[in-house]
C-alpha cells in the first residue's frame, strides 16, 4: 500500500523535475515565470559546500533547510520519495533482477569517501560538489545530452515524414509534430560540444544500475552521504514484530541496501521505499516514529576517513598550481556569461548544473573541459560562433542556483562587458577584399553601435576606384556581445570575433588606460 | 471629406513634413480623380490611420478576395519594444490583419525570419500579441520550408524564399522606415531580407541589386509602409528614444519602388538617393518619379 504511495510520490516528483526543466526556456517574455531551480534551491549539498567554498549563502538557501530537518526527523525520505535521479535509477534497476546484496554491501561507505573528498576541498575553497551531486549531473546530463538527443530523435523522425511524404500523412504527422512542439521539443534543436562526453557519463550511472540496482544511491551519491549523516538520529524507524523469523525475503527488494544478515537493518542506509513493509510474508515489519534504539551506525574506518579527508585537501593544490592560475595568463576565449563573478569567485561558487546552458537563448552557452582547469569542469562559456549574448536577456542570471552569474537587472547587464571585439583585417570583405559589407555594423546592438563604419575608397584589381565602408570597434562601447561574430558572413574563422579582454568582472584582464579616451 | 476639410488637412500634412517639396505632391493629389496610386496617412491613432490610408486605395477588398490566404509580413527582425522603432508598429500590423479578415480573407499568416532570437522578437515587438489578437497564423519559421526560386536577375541567380509567401494568394508588405548603414534607408524592398533563407546577410556585397531581384520574385499585392515611428539613426536596431521621430504616418500602394521612394521623403532623401529605388526603377519594377504619381494625402 505505502509502496504504492511512495510509487506515485516520485512520479509526481519527477514530473514535476521534468517540467520544470522543460520551462527553463525564454518564451520571449524578461522573466522565465517558473522556479525551474526550485530542486537545486532544495539541495543542502549545494548549500553547505558553496558556503564553504564561496563564502556566500545561496540565494534560496532556506528551502534546504527544511530538507535538512525533513531528513534529520525522518531519514532519506528524500532519496526514496523525491529525488529524480533517484526515481530514475529506480525505474532502470527493474531491468536487473533482484538479488539480494551481499557482500557488496560494504561499498556503502565509498560515498561517504566521496562526501568528505568534497567537504574537504571545500574548506579549502575547492567546489568539486557540481560534478558529482545528483541534481546537479542530472540537470547537466539532460541540459547538454539527452534533452538534444531526445529532440533530435523526434525531429528527424517528423522531417523524414516531412520530406518523405507531403500528402494525407503529413498532415497528422505534422499536427502532432507541431504539439510537440508547443508542450515538451526545445524551440531549437540544442546542440552542445561535449554532448557525447556528458551524456555518456549520465548513461553509465543509470548503467550501473544493472550491476546493482541503485548502485549510485547505494555507494556513489554524496548528497545521499550527507543525507545519511544527518538521518542518524532519525525518528521515523523500522521494527520487527516477533513474528519475524529472518527469512531475508526484505533484502533482496531493499532499495538502499540497508537490511542485511535477514533482520539487521542500518537506519541511515534507508530510503524508506516501503518495499519491506509490503512484501514480508508475515506481516512483521512496519515503520513508525520511535526514539528507541542506538543511533545508525556509521563505521568509515578512521583509516578510510584520514585517506579521503587528505585526498580532498590535496587535490586543492593540485588543481590550483595550472598555469592558468598564473596572473596574466589567461585564455582569451574563455568569455564567462554577463555577470559572472570573477574568475576565482566564479569557480569557487559554479556547480556546473547546466540550467544557464539551457536556458541561454542563443544556445551560445556551452560546457568547457579543462580550458578553466580541470577545476573548471562543465561550466560555461559563450561560444559566439555558437551563439551570441542577446543584448536584452538576463536569463542565465536568473536560473544561477548559486549566484555564480550574478541576476542582474537589465540596465545593468547591457553595461557589462563579458569581452571586446576586434576586426582581423586580413578577413574582413572591405578590409582585404574591397567588398562591401557592413553586417557586423547592422547588428551592434549598442545605442550608439559600438561598430561604426568608416569610409574608404580603395582599389581593386583592375585599379578602379571602389568606395567601401570599413567597420571599426569602439573599444569603450563594445559590451563583447559576440552577435557580430556570430553573424559575420566569414564563415569558419570569423572577421570579426571576441575575446574577453575588458571584461568588466575582472581587475586585471583589462586593455585601456581608465579615463582616457580612444 | 468637403474640399475646403480636405484642403486644411493636406496643409498641416504638409508642414507637418520636413521636406517643402512635398507640398506640391500634396496639391497634386487633391487634383487628382479617384485612382491613387499612393495613399498617405497621417493622424493621431495608429489603427485609425492605417485604415483610412486603405479606404483611400479603395479599401481592402479591392485587394484581398473572398476566401485568399493572405500573408501580411512586418518586420520583426529585432528584439526591441515598439517604441524604439526598430519593428513594424503592432497596432498598424493588427489592423491590416482585421482588415484582411474583414474583405473576407480565409487566413492571414504573420512571420518574419527574424536577426535577434524569434521568440523575444515577436513577443517585445508586440506583434505576436496584436496580430494574434487580430486572428492571425503568428508563427515562426520553420526551416524547412525554404524553396529555391529562380531569379536569374542582376546578381541572384537563385535564393531560396519562404514557402508560405511563394504559396499565398495575396502578400501584403508592413514594413518599417529606418535608417540603415549600408543602404541608408530599410523600407519596403529590404523587407523581404525577412523572407529569404540561407546565408543572407551575404546580400550586403551588392545590397541595392539583391533587394531589386528579391522584391521582383516576391511581388507584394500592397505595400503598407509603418512610419508611425520612423527610427533616423542608429539603425536598423535603434536602442535609443532619442532617434525617433513620432510621424504618426502610414503610407499605402501597390508599386514597390514608389514606395521606398516615397519613403526616402520621409528622413529628407530622394528616392533617387537610395540604390535600389534607383536600380528597381531601372528594372521596371516601379515608379521611382514620385511626380507621376498620383498621391492623396489624407489627414485622421
Amino acid at each position: 500500500m505505502i509502496k504504492n504511495l511512495r510509487r506515485a510520490s516520485q512520479a509526481v516528483f519527477l514530473l514535476l523535475f521534468l517540467f520544470l526543466f522543460i520551462q527553463t526556456e525564454s518564451k520571449g517574455y524578461d522573466d522565465l515565470g517558473y522556479p525551474v531551480r526550485l530542486f537545486l534551491d532544495f539541495d543542502p549539498l549545494i548549500f553547505l559546500t558553496t558556503l564553504l567554498a564561496s563564502h556566500t549563502v545561496p540565494v534560496a538557501f532556506y528551502l534546504s533547510v527544511i530538507l535538512i530537518v525533513l531528513t534529520i526527523f525522518m531519514g532519506r525520505v528524500f532519496c526514496g520519495w523525491v529525488c529524480p535521479l533517484g526515481t530514475l535509477n529506480n525505474m532502470t534497476g527493474t531491468l536487473r533482477k533482484a538479488r539480494p546484496i551481499g557482500d557488496r554491501r560494504r561499498l556503502y561507505r565509498w560515498k561517504y569517501y566521496i562526501l568528505l573528498f568534497i567537504l574537504a576541498a571545500a574548506l579549502f575553497r575547492l567546489h568539486l560538489t557540481g560534478v558529482l551531486d545528483p541534481l546537479s549531473l542530472l540537470i547537466r546530463s539532460l541540459s547538454v545530452s539527452i534533452y538534444p538527443l531526445i529532440n533530435y530523435a523526434v525531429r528527424s523522425f517528423f522531417d523524414t515524414i516531412f520530406f518523405w511524404n507531403p500528402s494525407v500523412m503529413v498532415q497528422g504527422s505534422e499536427f502532432l509534430y507541431d504539439l510537440l512542439k508547443r508542450s515538451v521539443l526545445a524551440f531549437e534543436q540544442p546542440f552542445f560540444v561535449q554532448s557525447a562526453f556528458v551524456g555518456l557519463l549520465f548513461l553509465i550511472v543509470l548503467g550501473l544500475n544493472l550491476i546493482e540496482r541503485r548502485f549510485w544511491c547505494k555507494f556513489l551519491c554524496p548528497l545521499g552521504a550527507l543525507l545519511g549523516v544527518l538521518s542518524r538520529y532519525a525518528l521515523l524507524r523500522r521494527s520487527l514484530s516477533e513474528g519475524c523469523d529472518a527469512c531475508g525475503a526484505c533484502e533482496t527488494l531493499c532499495q538502499g541496501g540497508a537490511i542485511h544478515d535477514g533482520d539487521r537493518w542500518n537506519l541511515s542506509e534507508c530510503l524508506y521505499c516501503m518495499n519491506c513493509d509490503d512484501l514480508c510474508p508475515r506481516n512483521a515489519v512496519s515503520f513508525g516514529f520511535s526514539a528507541k534504539g542506538a543511533p545508525a551506525a556509521l563505521d568509515l574506518g578512521r583509516r578510510n576517513v584520514v585517506i579521503a579527508f587528505a585526498s580532498g585537501l590535496v587535490t586543492v593544490p593540485l588543481l590550483r598550481t595550472t598555469a592558468l592560475s598564473k596572473p596574466g595568463y589567461v585564455n582569451p576565449r574563455l568569455i564567462r556569461p554577463p555577470g559572472a563573478l570573477e574568475e576565482r569567485e566564479f569557480l569557487r561558487a559554479c556547480i556546473k548544473c547546466g540550467e544557464c546552458m539551457k536556458v541561454c537563448i542563443t544556445n551560445g552557452l556551452q560546457p568547457i573541459l579543462f580550458e578553466a582547469g580541470l577545476e573548471g569542469i562543465w561550466s560555461p562559456v559563450l561560444i559566439p560562433r555558437i551563439g551570441y549574448c542577446e543584448y536584452r536577456c538576463t536569463l542565465c542570471g536568473q536560473v544561477c542556483p548559486t549566484g555564480a552569474i550574478a541576476r542582474l537587472p537589465l540596465e545593468e547587464k547591457q553595461k557589462v562587458k563579458i569581452g571586446l571585439a576586434m576586426i582581423d583585417e586580413g578577413r574582413c570583405l572591405p578590409y582585404a577584399h574591397a567588398t562591401p559589407c557592413i553586417v557586423c555594423q547592422e547588428a551592434c546592438p549598442t545605442s550608439p553601435k559600438a561598430i561604426w563604419l568608416e569610409e574608404a575608397q580603395v582599389r581593386n584589381r583592375e585599379g578602379r576606384v571602389v568606395r567601401v565602408k570599413r567597420p571599426r570597434v569602439d573599444l569603450e562601447l563594445c559590451i563583447g556581445c559576440g552577435i557580430c561574430e556570430t553573424l559575420c558572413p566569414v564563415i569558419g574563422q570569423p572577421a570579426i570575433y571576441v575575446t574577453n579582454v575588458g571584461e568588466s568582472r575582472s581587475k586585471t584582464n583589462q586593455l585601456l588606460l581608465p579615463g582616457a579616451a580612444t | 471629406m468637403n474640399r475646403r476639410g480636405f484642403l486644411k488637412n493636406a496643409a498641416v500634412v504638409g508642414a507637418g513634413l520636413t521636406l517643402s517639396g512635398t507640398c506640391g505632391l500634396v496639391f497634386r493629389a487633391l487634383e487628382a480623380s479617384e485612382r491613387v496610386d499612393l495613399a498617405v496617412a497621417q493622424g493621431g491613432v495608429p489603427s485609425q490611420v492605417t485604415r483610412a490610408a486603405i479606404d483611400v486605395m479603395g479599401g481592402m477588398k479591392r485587394f484581398v478576395a473572398r476566401g485568399d490566404v493572405v500573408v501580411v509580413k512586418p518586420n520583426i527582425g529585432w528584439d526591441r519594444t515598439p517604441e524604439y522603432a526598430a519593428t513594424t508598429n503592432p497596432e498598424v500590423v493588427g489592423t491590416i490583419v482585421r482588415l484582411c479578415y474583414e474583405a473576407g480573407a480565409k487566413k492571414v499568416k504573420v512571420f518574419d525570419r527574424t536577426v535577434s532570437d524569434a521568440r523575444r522578437c515577436y513577443r517585445q515587438s508586440g506583434i505576436a500579441d496584436a496580430a494574434g489578437a487580430a486572428g492571425a497564423e503568428v508563427s515562426h519559421i520553420d526551416d524547412r520550408k525554404f524553396r529555391d526560386v529562380r531569379m536569374n536577375g542582376l546578381v541572384l541567380k537563385s535564393w531560396p524564399l519562404y514557402v508560405d509567401v511563394l504559396e499565398a494568394d495575396k502578400v501584403i508588405n508592413v514594413p518599417i522606415a529606418k535608417e540603415h548603414g549600408l543602404s541608408r534607408l530599410t523600407l519596403g524592398m529590404k523587407n523581404w531580407m525577412g523572407v529569404m533563407g540561407g546565408w543572407r546577410s551575404r546580400i550586403h556585397q551588392s545590397i541595392d541589386e539583391s533587394l531589386v531581384d528579391v522584391a521582383k520574385a516576391v511581388k507584394p499585392t500592397l505595400t503598407v509602409l509603418d512610419a508611425v515611428r520612423i527610427l533616423t539613426a542608429n539603425g536598423p536596431t535603434g536602442g535609443s528614444l532619442s532617434d525617433v521621430k513620432q510621424l504618426n504616418l502610414v503610407a499605402v500602394g501597390t508599386d514597390q519602388v514608389a514606395m521606398d521612394s516615397f519613403g526616402a521623403t520621409l528622413f529628407g532623401f530622394k528616392g533617387s538617393d537610395l540604390g535600389y529605388v534607383r536600380l528597381g526603377a531601372k528594372a521596371g519594377l516601379g515608379v521611382m518619379d514620385l511626380a507621376k504619381l498620383k498621391i492623396k494625402k489624407i489627414q485622421v
